[in-house]
């Protein structure tokens, strides 16, 4: 929903705090599970894809040269994938969670996250200093 | 998907903790009881663990694949040890056999205090991961000021 007022910047900066958020839960959910037997521990992957999306990434970008060319939308929602961490060491019970790698998972998404927020809300600030024209006008 | 299923599940976690930290009491307050209502002496409890996809309602049941994912913990069944009774040589203990050997529990006091730093760990771990799901909720208000 990319418009002239919430440009690509606030979409893409909407997206990556619900992919957090998921983050997040799976992160919770690894640890509340860290002693259940057979558990595998869950790991989430957007970020890859994210940075295509936003045409950040050492390769090429496709383009269309022609109408009936398939080329990635713009504003097209991410797709995260939640899959078992296969780097996980399985212990006796069969469970793959590493509580350390969890505690340190949760700390970085938190700062991750917050800082997705800090972003989108100096972009609502510079919004919102345009609809109050510079602040002072009324 | 919201906050709230992060906290719901690290709640699940501090219950699941919760209820192994009464067994392993259980267990440290019955390691000499020789007397129990099924008969034999008292032996060592042990919960078992199983996680379960979160769901506030019925209605989240048609919620997408990854929320599948985002799992709680449950405490399914409480398993007896099965590890042999320790016997004690005391011919005078009324519940002695006939040889004068007394069956106490097959409690391991180290054991159960290992357990018991185990038990702690994980349910400060759920507290942070609650804590964390909290301030990220709080950081997220932010945006309206």
């Amino acid at each position: 929903m990319t418009n002239r007022i919430f440009d690509k910047t606030i979409e893409s900066l909407n997206q990556s705090l619900d992919l957090r958020l998921l983050q997040q839960n799976v992160t919770s959910s690894n640890i509340a599970n860290a002693d259940t037997p057979g558990y595998k521990a869950k790991a989430v992957e957007f970020e890859q894809e994210f940075r295509e999306a936003l045409g950040v990434t050492d390769e090429l970008p496709m383009e269309g040269s022609h109408p009936d060319h398939i080329v990635p939308r713009e504003g097209e929602p991410i797709e995260a994938e939640v899959y078992a961490n296969p780097n996980g060491i399985e212990s006796l019970d069969g469970n793959t969670v590493n509580r350390a790698e969890e505690m340190a998972n949760l700390a970085e998404n938190q700062i991750l996250y917050n800082s997705s927020v800090e972003a989108l809300k100096k972009k609502l600030g510079m919004l919102r200093y345009a609809i109050t024209e510079g602040g002072g006008g009324r | 998907m919201d906050f709230f299923s992060s906290m719901r599940v690290s709640s699940t976690g501090l219950d699941a903790q919760m209820k192994r930290m009464n067994t392993i009491s259980s267990n440290l307050a019955n390691s000499d009881t020789t007397r129990t209502e099924g008969g034999g002496p008292y032996k060592r409890k042990d919960p078992i663990f199983a996680a379960v996809p979160d769901r506030e309602s019925f209605g989240e049941i048609l919620n997408n694949e990854l929320d599948e994912q985002v799992q709680g913990v449950i405490v399914t069944d409480i398993a007896e040890d099965e590890r042999p009774a320790r016997l004690v040589y005391n011919p005078s203990h009324p519940d002695a056999d006939v040889n004068g050997y007394v069956a106490y529990p097959n409690v391991n006091p180290a054991e159960e205090m290992a357990n018991m730093i185990s038990a702690q760990r994980a349910y400060e771990a759920n507290i942070t991961a609650m804590g964390t799901a909290k301030s990220m909720a709080q950081k997220a208000l932010e945006l309206s000021r």
